[in-house]
């Protein structure tokens, strides 16, 4: 026989674009995934500036009407689905397998996938503008205002693109939750997963029974538009309130989609700034589960007012969720209290967090109490609320994970000066931003308005369309920052931060499939064990430790 | 690390600045002025939900002060000092505290609940045979408030809207209907607001103890002409209210002045949401003339109206025909008298509906 000498595979030289193109490796997919959320983030920002122009001066005619509504539209759709979760998910991708020690996700083409419709469906939402106006019925297109009968193809291009985005939630939410489930590294036990997986994996959950919710209400609305439907048109027999139903049910998991991740952020950032273990480890973790399943037993408090709910079963529910919010909050100060705390621009935002996350939550209490809300329901004490929560909390812990991950990511060490100059105007623009909105809800100011007449309301919306500006120009120093880092040649040590989860453990950026050798893991600091050898029994937490007769 | 540490002594007296001044402010009717607390309601429910409010207030701000506080205090004692490479207790949780930080605010929020939910029960209480009833509809972008019993309805005109005249001291209950989207009936001086949903009649009681004139608006987004669904209701004494009823009855008896007799008709139609069916009319200069406008939709379908648009370019309306003509429907409009010019006349429920009008 023969034998056949077979050339020796060379590497082809393959383009740069064809390789991020086709690429299935998960961290790639990540760092796409946050390089298109801080594109669409930016997009989002031009819009919200739009909005704050508009009403800086009263009866303003600069923005018209139709135009205003696309923008506060688009903002908060753009900023929810194309920014904060994708956000989310992007920096799960990245550090999710690489904090459990696993080579890759569990499903690479279909992660890549997951990816790749986000920009499409982005295009897809965006391209409204081109088709005589995008949508315009609020983010929340509550029923009939969404029917064909007062709104334009806008609409029918929104409901396409959120049936896209969530194909690629759902995609990915599987893919996490196999990955968590099957390819943790050996020793990495359901409790010595750090809290960021926790809340990845809790997050994962969420979506798989939220999102298809929403994409029922979609395609209803789908059929009511252009296929003479009338799920929700009362004037055919349906019923309007049913669409606020399928949508909150969709609607509130997902505020918990966007928060938990964000606490995951702050749960690994704060402790390693602060060179101790997260507190309460295991009492987080029963919190994020507990947030997890009461987050589906409270979506009609966003309803109180229509007089369609059954009040006080959704406001004690409301009250109750606050419980576990509250655990995590002292938590983290207790993690903090008797640290050796280091104020890196990472922790820097995390402790932003902390701060403004605190009055998001506090307002809870208020829209909690259902004869409270019937006053603040749909006014600026509302758009005060839910931005102290998706950007005094997710976006600050966006900003944190950015500081805190960039040199795994990319090698690089961001410029800390530039960073602690991003962190003061956008941490002060934000209070100056949200916070008089409170007052101008309590004055009764209502929500999506393009104008309203001369007051005492001008005053502070002069205030808040500063601090808009304000965060505005922060993103320029944080930008050019991650520009001119990214110029230089690479330089970030492994362990820049003396960290204690895997992805530490690995170089800078990691090798494909990420690890060469992995250290025991003996508890859910298994880096920190592996540089403190002296304090390892210590350091073991009581959960592996089965005390003797004990009935296991 | 020393930049670091006077950076952020630097930002934290800042941010309880900003706190402190924006919590000097107080609304009062008179002086609408945001604060921290609402303006004072003028229902007897209204007070009891402020008076939660201010409750909630003071157990948010306690526990904001507590937390802030411990975040501040641990941000500057246990900040990192200079060479300092040891590492503090490795803590890893502490039973008592968590369970503490778990039971408190458990019974807190039980406690808000339970007066929350009284209070609720006393807000949303019905009346049995109410004094008086009012027939709130919310339209595309108007209101109109029928006091049946009197006989009595007010359509807005402009972007004022209505006036809802109620008496002080007994029960008035509130009927909203809408026939097509969500609108929401909102006075902050009532600290109360309830959606108008199509298909849905919602109902309350409200009782007044206040007069005075008062300013309200649709809170729920309905489109283009959101911010414009404002009207004002007036508190009155019941003697007031009771004269009020007598002249307004009286002055509805009263034949409306009609067009001078041969002023123009001019007709025009609609039958989809793209064009009116006439895109140019033409009416005579300085005399006021009547627009005969039927809407050619089939049953179910959307509702149209005439309007004309202020050619000085701004999004005011010189008129706005009221009310919208219904699918089915023929409406009259009376326009008063214009000058000689060109004028754009558009439906204002389809704002891409326009026309042409010459007057000369």
């Amino acid at each position: 026989m023969a034998t056949t000498v077979l050339p020796r595979a060379t590497t082809y030289p393959r383009s740069r674009v064809y390789e991020w193109l086709t690429t299935t490796d998960h961290k790639k997919i990540g760092l796409m995934y946050v390089a298109s959320s801080y594109f669409f983030m930016c997009l989002g920002g031009l819009l919200a500036l739009g909005i704050r122009t508009q009403l800086a001066v009263p009866n303003d005619t600069l923005i018209p009407n139709a135009l205003y509504n696309q923008l506060f539209t688009m903002h908060g759709t753009t900023m929810i689905f194309f920014f904060v979760m994708p956000m989310l998910a992007g920096f799960a991708n990245y550090a999710m397998p690489l904090m459990i020690g696993a080579a890759d996700m569990a499903f690479p083409r279909i992660n890549a996938l997951s990816f790749w419709i986000i920009p499409v469906s982005g295009v897809l939402l965006f391209s409204g503008f081109a088709f005589g106006g995008a949508a315009s019925a609020g983010w929340t297109s509550y029923a009939p205002l969404a029917e064909a009968k007062y709104s334009g193809i806008g609409q029918d291009l929104w409901i396409l693109a959120l049936l896209l985005n969530g194909m690629s939630s759902i995609l990915g939410a599987i893919n996490m939750l196999v990955t968590i489930f099957k390819l943790r590294a050996p020793g990495m036990t359901m409790l010595r997963l750090p809290i960021f997986v926790w809340t990845v994996l809790v997050t994962a959950i969420l979506l798989v029974f939220a999102v298809p919710v929403l994409a029922s209400g979609l395609v209803m609305l789908f059929i009511d538009r252009n296929y003479g439907g009338s799920f929700f048109d009362p004037a055919a027999g349906g019923d309007a309130i049913l669409w606020q139903n399928v949508f909150w049910f969709f609607g509130h998991p997902e505020v918990y989609i966007m928060i938990l991740p964000a606490f995951g952020i702050i749960s690994e950032v704060i402790p390693v700034f602060s060179r101790k273990p997260l507190f309460g480890y295991k009492a987080f973790v029963l919190a994020t589960v507990s947030i997890g399943v009461l987050g589906f037993g409270v979506w009609a408090h966003h309803m109180f007012a229509t007089g369609a709910v059954y009040l006080p079963f959704f406001s004690a529910a409301t009250f109750l969720i606050s419980v576990p919010t509250g655990v995590k909050m002292f938590n983290w100060v207790a993690t903090m209290w008797r640290g050796k705390l280091r104020f890196t621009t990472s922790m820097l935002f995390a402790v932003g967090f902390l701060i403004s996350f605190l009055i998001g939550g506090l307002d809870g209490a208020f829209a909690a109490s259902t004869p409270v809300d019937f006053d603040i329901t749909d006014t600026y004490w509302i758009v005060s609320h839910l931005h102290y929560v998706l950007f005094g909390g997710s976006a600050m812990a966006i900003m944190a994970a950015t500081y805190y991950w960039f040199p795994k990511m990319l090698g690089r060490m961001l410029d800390e000066r530039l960073g602690k100059i991003h962190f003061t105007l956008m941490f002060v623009g934000l209070q100056l931003t949200f916070f008089p909105m409170h007052l101008l809800g309590m004055a009764g100011m209502p929500r999506r308005i393009a104008e309203y007449a001369p007051s005492a309301w001008q005053p502070l919306n002069v205030v808040a369309t500063f601090g808009a500006f304000m965060i505005a120009a922060s993103m320029l120093p944080f930008l050019w920052n991650m520009f001119a880092a990214l110029r230089r040649p690479a330089d970030a040590p492994d362990d820049p931060w003396d960290a204690n989860t895997l992805e530490w453990a690995t170089s800078s950026p990691p090798p494909p499939y990420n690890f060469e050798r992995l250290p025991e893991v003996r508890s859910e600091r298994p880096l920190f064990d592996l540089k403190h050898p002296e304090l390892r029994k210590a350091a073991t937490p009581a959960a592996i430790v089965v005390s003797p007769g004990s009935g296991h | 690390m020393r930049r670091a540490t006077t950076w952020t002594r630097s930002l934290l007296p800042l941010a309880v600045l900003a706190l402190v001044v924006s919590a000097c402010a107080q609304a009062t009717a008179s002086n609408p002025v945001p604060g921290f607390f609402p303006l004072p309601a003028i229902t007897d429910q209204g007070q009891s939900s402020e008076n939660l409010y201010v409750f909630i207030l003071a157990i948010a701000t306690a526990i904001f002060l507590l937390v802030e506080g411990l975040i501040l205090f641990a941000v500057l004692r246990y900040r990192r000092r200079k060479g300092d490479d040891q590492l503090p207790t490795q803590t890893h949780g502490s039973m008592p505290f968590e369970l503490a930080w778990t039971i408190v605010p458990f019974i807190i929020v039980v406690a808000l609940f339970t007066l929350s939910y009284q209070t609720q029960e006393q807000v949303d209480a019905a009346v049995p045979n109410p004094p008086l009833t009012v027939d709130v509809t919310g339209f595309q972008w108007q209101w109109t408030f029928d006091y049946k019993a009197q006989g009595l309805s007010f359509t807005g005109q402009g972007t004022d809207g209505p006036v809802m005249v109620l008496p002080v001291g007994e029960d008035v209950h509130f009927r909203l209907h809408s026939n097509d989207v969500i609108h929401s009936f909102y006075l902050p001086a009532f600290f109360f607001k309830k959606d108008v949903v199509p298909g849905r009649t919602n109902e309350f009681d409200l009782t007044l103890d206040q007069t005075g004139t008062y300013a309200g608006q649709c809170a729920e987004f309905c489109g283009l002409g959101h911010a414009d669904m404002r009207f004002t209701v007036q508190a009155v004494s019941q003697a007031d209210f009771n004269a009020w009823v007598t002249k307004e009855q009286e002055a509805a008896k009263a034949t409306p002045s009609p067009l001078p007799s041969g002023a123009q008709s001019l007709t025009l139609s609609a039958s989809n949401t793209t064009a009116f069916d006439e895109s140019t009319l033409t009416a005579a200069a300085g005399q006021p003339f009547a627009v005969v406008f039927t809407n050619n939709e089939p049953t179910g379908g959307p509702p149209h109206d005439f309007a004309i648009k202020d050619p000085a370019g701004s999004s005011n309306m010189l008129f706005t025909g009221q009310p919208l003509a219904q699918a089915g429907q023929t409406v009259t409009y009376d326009v008063p008298a214009l000058p000689a010019g060109t004028y754009t006349f558009i439906c204002i429920v389809h704002p891409n509906m326009t026309g042409t009008l010459t007057v000369k």
